[in-house]
C-alpha cells in the first residue's frame, strides 16, 4: 500500500473534521475543554502494531463502519485505564480511582464512545458526501495491543500494512486521554481517498 | 502453576505475522485472538516463536509467520536446518481468545486460530505439550529456549503462570 504525501495529508485534514466534531461533543460532556492533537495518517506494517499499542491495560470501544461503504473498517475509541476511570468518575459524580473498571464504567463508556463516534463519523461522511453509520459499539478492557490487533485481524487478511489514522483527545481539567483510531477497509481507504481528489480537484 | 509474583516480560518481540528463530528470548506482548505459536527443541535449547494471526493463508507465501497454515512448517523448517530433529520438537501455543463477543458474525478469529493451528502442530506430528488458550482475556507471553522450553504467560487481569 502507497499513499502519496498529498494523500496523506487530506487523510489528515479529514480526520481533522471528524475528530474536532468528537472533541466537541466530549468537550460537552465534561463540560471541559478538550485539546486535540493534530491528527497523525501514517502506513504501518502490521508487526509494528506492538510499537503503538502496548500490553497496558485500556478501554477499546470499537464500531464497524456501516452505511453506504460497507464493509468499511473500524473506528476505535482507545482511552488508557486510569483516564477511563477519570472518565467515568467525572460523568457518573464519583471520586474513587483507586478501582478496576465496572459493568457500569461499561456502559458509560459505550455511551461516551457511541455519542463521540457519531459524530465523528457524521463529520467525515458530510465531507465526502457519502453516508458512514457506526455499528452498534463493542468494549474490551484489555491489553491495547491484544484487542486493537483482534480488530486487525478482521481487516488484514490479504494486507500486510493498515493506516494508522489517529486523533488524540485529551482534558486536563479531569486528566483523560483517549485516542481515537480508524482502520478503513482497504476498499473504504480507496474511496475515501478518490472523493478526497474529487473534492480538492 | 499459577505464580504470586509477577515476571517482568522482556525479550526479543515477536510482532503480528513476524517468526523468529535462535536460542535468544523471545516475548510476544498482546495476543488477542493471535496465537503465539512456539516450537521448541528439547535437546539443543534452541526453538521459535512465530505470532500467528489468522488461520489459513490461502496459498499466499510472502508472511508465513502470519498464519497458522503456514507458521508452523516454517519454523520447522528453520529449526531443522539449524540442526534441530525432528524428533526433539514439542509445541507450546498461547492466545486464541476472543475479545469482543458483541461483535456477532465477525466469526471467532480466535478459536478458528486454535483448531488451524491444532490441526497444523498434528499434520506434522508435532506433540503440544502445553497451552494457554482461548476465553476473552489477553495475554503477554516469555519464551526462554535456555529454560527447558518454560513459557511464562502474563494475563491481562494479571494472572501469571506457567506453560
Amino acid at each position: 500500500m502507497e499513499l502519496t504525501e498529498a494523500q496523506l495529508d487530506a487523510m489528515k485534514e479529514l480526520g481533522n473534521i471528524g475528530a474536532s466534531h468528537a472533541a466537541t461533543s466530549l468537550s460537552t460532556m465534561l463540560m471541559s475543554e478538550i485539546y486535540m492533537t493534530v491528527p497523525e495518517a501514517r502506513v504501518i506494517d502490521i508487526s509494528e502494531i506492538s510499537e503503538h499499542f502496548g500490553d497496558e491495560i485500556a478501554a477499546l470501544v470499537v464500531f464497524e463502519i456501516q452505511g453506504e461503504i460497507s464493509p468499511g473498517g473500524y473506528v476505535i475509541l482507545h482511552i488508557p485505564k486510569d483516564s477511563a476511570i477519570n472518565l467515568t468518575n467525572t460523568m457518573l459524580g464519583s471520586t474513587d480511582s483507586d478501582r478496576e473498571l465496572n459493568e457500569m464504567d461499561e456502559s458509560a463508556l459505550l455511551e461516551v464512545g457511541n455519542i463521540m463516534v457519531s459524530q465523528f463519523l457524521d463529520a467525515t461522511a458530510a465531507l465526502l458526501g457519502v453516508v458512514m453509520l457506526p455499528s452498534p459499539p463493542a468494549i474490551a478492557i484489555d491489553m491495547s495491543h491484544a484487542a486493537f490487533a483482534s480488530v486487525v485481524a478482521q481487516v488484514a487478511v490479504d494486507i500486510n500494512e493498515i493506516i494508522l489514522f489517529k486523533t488524540e483527545l485529551s482534558c486536563s481539567t479531569h486528566n483523560i486521554e483517549s485516542t481515537i483510531v480508524m482502520l478503513p477497509d482497504e476498499n473504504t481507504l480507496k474511496t475515501i481517498l478518490s472523493l478526497l481528489e474529487k473534492i480538492i480537484s | 502453576m499459577e505464580q504470586s509474583k509477577k515476571p517482568e516480560i522482556k525479550g526479543t518481540n515477536i510482532g503480528i505475522g513476524e517468526l523468529k528463530t535462535g536460542n535468544f528470548i523471545m516475548t510476544s506482548i498482546g495476543l488477542g485472538s493471535c496465537i503465539a505459536v512456539v516450537l521448541h527443541d528439547r535437546k539443543r535449547s534452541v526453538g521459535g516463536v512465530a505470532h500467528v494471526m489468522l488461520p489459513n493463508s490461502n496459498e499466499k507465501k510472502d508472511r508465513p509467520g502470519k498464519f497458522a497454515d503456514t507458521a508452523v512448517p516454517a519454523i520447522m523448517d528453520e529449526l531443522i536446518a539449524d540442526g534441530s530433529n525432528k524428533r526433539d520438537i514439542i509445541a507450546k501455543i498461547a492466545g486464541g481468545s476472543s475479545m469482543f463477543k458483541q461483535f456477532k458474525g465477525n466469526l471467532d478469529i480466535g478459536g478458528r486460530n486454535i483448531e488451524a493451528v491444532k490441526e497444523a502442530l498434528g499434520s506434522y506430528n508435532i506433540p503440544l505439550e502445553g497451552e494457554d488458550t482461548g476465553g476473552s482475556v489477553g495475554r503477554s507471553i516469555m519464551y526462554d529456549p535456555g529454560r527447558k522450553g518454560v513459557i511464562v504467560v502474563r494475563r491481562a487481569d494479571g494472572t501469571c503462570l506457567e506453560i
